[in-house]
């Protein structure tokens, strides 16, 4: 009796911790999988970061697996920012690479750089738009594909403009948005406005990213290669930057500490209550949502006033495709035409711009059929050449939102001088390029 | 001892392994990380106690301990507060007593994200507008400066846990034998002297679990900082569990991040410690 209470206790033993690897060793199956490439079948495993375009962006992949029998593709997505880039040096640490990718800028393509493939020699890189290579090309090779093109600006709400009485077109120095500002402040109880302004400066990302892009911008060149390589920062147009923080704060809804995205862009703007938001293309779903009538016809883009670059709008690359060297050849071969096929067949382009709804970043389109109104305009000025680069890609890692955005709040809040911001937040760059 | 045969380690077999799997092994690996410059794909260094000599000259990091700290001293006292009022308000014969309780520990069932969010939506919105309608300017400007941001905090955590202390108080209020009560009352003390002499000495062991269970609670808050704060204004509202994050996927710093982590385990660790010994001394005790 005894041996048969042993056994079944061992066998009880047994299956629980059975049970338990189990759940570990699946996880190893995908890599076997794409490691193998034998027979005809290539698997190639996606690993992106985009989820508001996951249902669009796998039924493109099922399009291109009909069109390419051989071909499987495995799409994985984890959320956006941080949660992304951590999983991505999960995945590559314990040896489950993806065979493509998404990375941002310069920084990262450092902690990459081994596994990164040249991808020069693909037709997407010949069909990218000038500059938009700038950010992933090291010496001859390319190292990556723009996911698209993005730009920000003052958006603005052209009723509100008309109704009293400002001619947008006109915007193109500080002084004019000074006085266009005035007249608005003026004229709130008649508009129906709470300020001109929404300042959602509780976002570091909104006032170290892309305010203080505008004004770094010129310093490096438009290059965010120059400001991967710059030892130091010197806040040229330091005194201009103040001026315009000082402006869209002071006009703003108050506190403009606590104010976030989602209150600038659904409660202020979208309803109404502010004239203007210092945002850019992506708050496009976001006001369709709230009033479509409003996004559809009724929102304009004025660039922010910067001496010397009146009329200039930065419009930069926030993503990009990569493809990784170390799997096999088969994979990085079919990878390449994967991408390729997306966006340079006319299948791809056409999901890209009207299912993805993407400013292209890349020759070839029938630029008509962008998807919404503030995009149609950013594309126009991209095309005509009136950019100023996003240098903020290749400023020293998280010192846009940790140094200069926390200064900014602190400026706002009284708790630190303009020069004090200036100060520190060049010692940060320097010690970080040490 | 008898029991601790070869089958008794057989069957520990799967929760050791799972244990040592997900918690034991990757500690391991974390503070060996912290001793290097492990950037989350390699590390190519070994540099001794540089991470831990840089860490504490860290003023991010000082000024978040230093908030924790804060925050923490002022949420226990009011949870505990709080908690004691809710647990004699619903232990007198209330009719609708067993109502109440549940009313009182239900925002403990909701998570710490979502009502960040929530009262977020109250700080910024529905007390600027109450402020507006009365006149009373304090209330405008909520989670805008650095203390409106720091009281958001404790309220909204006073408010998610006190159900929860409420519980602890509960079991110990019902346990205080009716004879005493009654012998009191006979005595001719009033509910005042009642209180302070009977009960509150009773349920003092109450006080220490909760205590120890509040501290440790607001030391390891996360989510509710993130949603309601942020850390704003200017990072001024950051605690240290969000600063651990910040450091390690903002900031790319991932064995610094790590070396942070170990401190802080450190001080969890200690209250930890401290509230097991005293719970065990008077468990022996009574």
């Amino acid at each position: 009796m005894k041996g048969i209470k042993f056994l079944s206790k061992t066998a009880a033993a047994l299956a629980v911790s059975g049970a338990l690897l189990a759940g570990c060793a699946t996880t190893d199956n995908g890599d076997d999988g794409t490691n193998a490439g034998s027979g005809d079948e290539v698997t190639v495993d996606v690993f992106q970061f985009k989820v508001e375009f996951k249902d669009q962006f796998e039924s493109l992949v099922e399009k291109y697996e009909e069109e390419n029998p051989g071909v499987n593709i495995n799409v994985k997505t984890v959320g956006g920012g941080n949660d992304y880039a951590a999983s991505l040096k999960s995945a590559f640490s314990s040896g489950d690479e993806p065979d493509i990718f998404n990375i941002g800028g310069p920084s990262e393509i450092d902690d990459y750089r081994d596994s990164l493939a040249d991808l020069s020699d693909t037709k997407a890189a010949e069909a990218a738009l000038e500059g938009t290579l700038a950010g992933v090309t090291d010496g001859d090779e390319i190292l990556g594909l723009p996911f698209n093109q993005e730009g920000y600006g003052l958006l603005y709400n052209k009723a509100i403009f008309e109704e009293a009485g400002i001619n947008a077109d006109e915007i193109t120095t500080y002084e004019d948005l000074q006085s266009a500002v005035e007249t608005l402040d003026s004229k709130k109880g008649e508009l129906g406005i709470e300020a001109p302004f929404a300042l959602a400066a509780k976002e570091t990302w909104v006032l170290g990213n892309h305010l203080s892009n505008a004004f770094l911008a010129p310093e490096f060149d438009q290059s965010l290669l120059n400001a991967y390589n710059s030892d130091t920062v010197s806040f040229e147009k330091g005194d201009e930057m103040k001026r315009f923080l000082d402006l869209q704060n002071e006009y703003s809804v108050q506190p403009t500490n606590s104010l976030d995205y989602s209150q600038q862009v659904e409660e202020l703007f979208s309803l109404g209550k502010v004239a203007m938001i210092q945002q850019g293309n992506w708050v496009y779903n976001t006001v369709y949502e709230m009033d479509p009538e409003l996004a559809e016809n009724n929102v304009g883009i004025i660039p922010i006033p910067v001496e010397g670059f009146e009329g200039k709008i930065p419009v930069g690359v926030p993503n990009n495709w990569m493809v990784n060297k170390n799997s096999d050849e088969d994979v990085v071969e079919a990878s390449k035409d994967f991408l390729d096929w997306m966006y340079t067949s006319e299948t791809g382009k056409q999901m890209v711009l009207e299912e993805f709804k993407f400013i292209p970043a890349y020759e070839g389109y029938d630029t008509s059929k962008i998807a919404d109104p503030i995009s149609q305009e950013i594309y126009e000025y991209a095309s005509e050449g009136n950019t100023l680069g996003w240098v903020f890609m290749g400023t020293p890692v998280a010192w846009n939102e940790e140094v200069v955005g926390i200064n900014m709040q602190k400026y706002i809040s009284g708790e630190m001088t303009w020069d004090e911001l200036e100060q520190d937040a060049i010692n940060k760059w320097e010690e970080s390029r040490q | 001892m008898k029991n601790r045969d070869f089958t008794f380690w057989l069957f520990l077999t799967p929760v050791i392994l799972g244990l040592s799997l997900v918690v034991v092994i990757p500690f391991i690996y974390g503070l060996f990380y912290s001793f290097t410059d492990w950037n989350g794909i390699k590390a190519t260094t070994f540099l001794g106690f540089e991470n831990y000599i840089k860490l504490f000259q860290d003023e991010e990091f000082r000024a978040a301990l230093w908030f924790t700290i804060k925050f923490s001293v002022a949420s226990v006292i009011l949870l505990n507060i709080l908690g004691l009022i809710l647990a004699l308000l619903v232990t007198r014969k209330l009719k609708s007593s067993n109502f109440l309780r549940t009313i009182f520990f239900m925002p403990n069932l909701i998570g710490g994200l979502i009502l960040g969010f929530i009262w977020q939506f109250i700080f910024v919105s529905v007390f600027d507008d109450i402020g507006t309608a009365l006149g009373i300017e304090a209330l405008s400007g909520w989670l805008s400066t650095t203390n409106t941001g720091f009281w958001g905090l404790v309220i909204l955590t006073c408010w998610q846990m006190a159900g929860y202390i409420m519980i602890i108080y509960i079991a110990y209020l019902q346990n205080i034998p009716n004879e005493l009560i009654e012998a009191s009352q006979i005595d001719g003390a009033s509910s005042w002297q009642r209180f302070r002499n009977i009960t509150f000495p009773l349920v003092a062991p109450a006080f220490t679990i909760s205590m120890f269970l509040t501290l440790s609670t607001s030391f390891k808050i996360y989510d509710q900082n993130l949603s309601l704060t942020n850390g704003g204004p200017y990072n001024s509202t950051q605690m240290v569990a969000m600063e651990i994050v910040k450091t390690a996927f903002n900031e790319n710093q991932m064995a610094f991040a790590q070396a942070k982590g170990v401190i802080f385990f450190l001080i969890v660790a200690v209250i930890a410690i401290t509230q097991v010994y005293y719970n065990k001394k008077r468990e022996v005790d009574m």
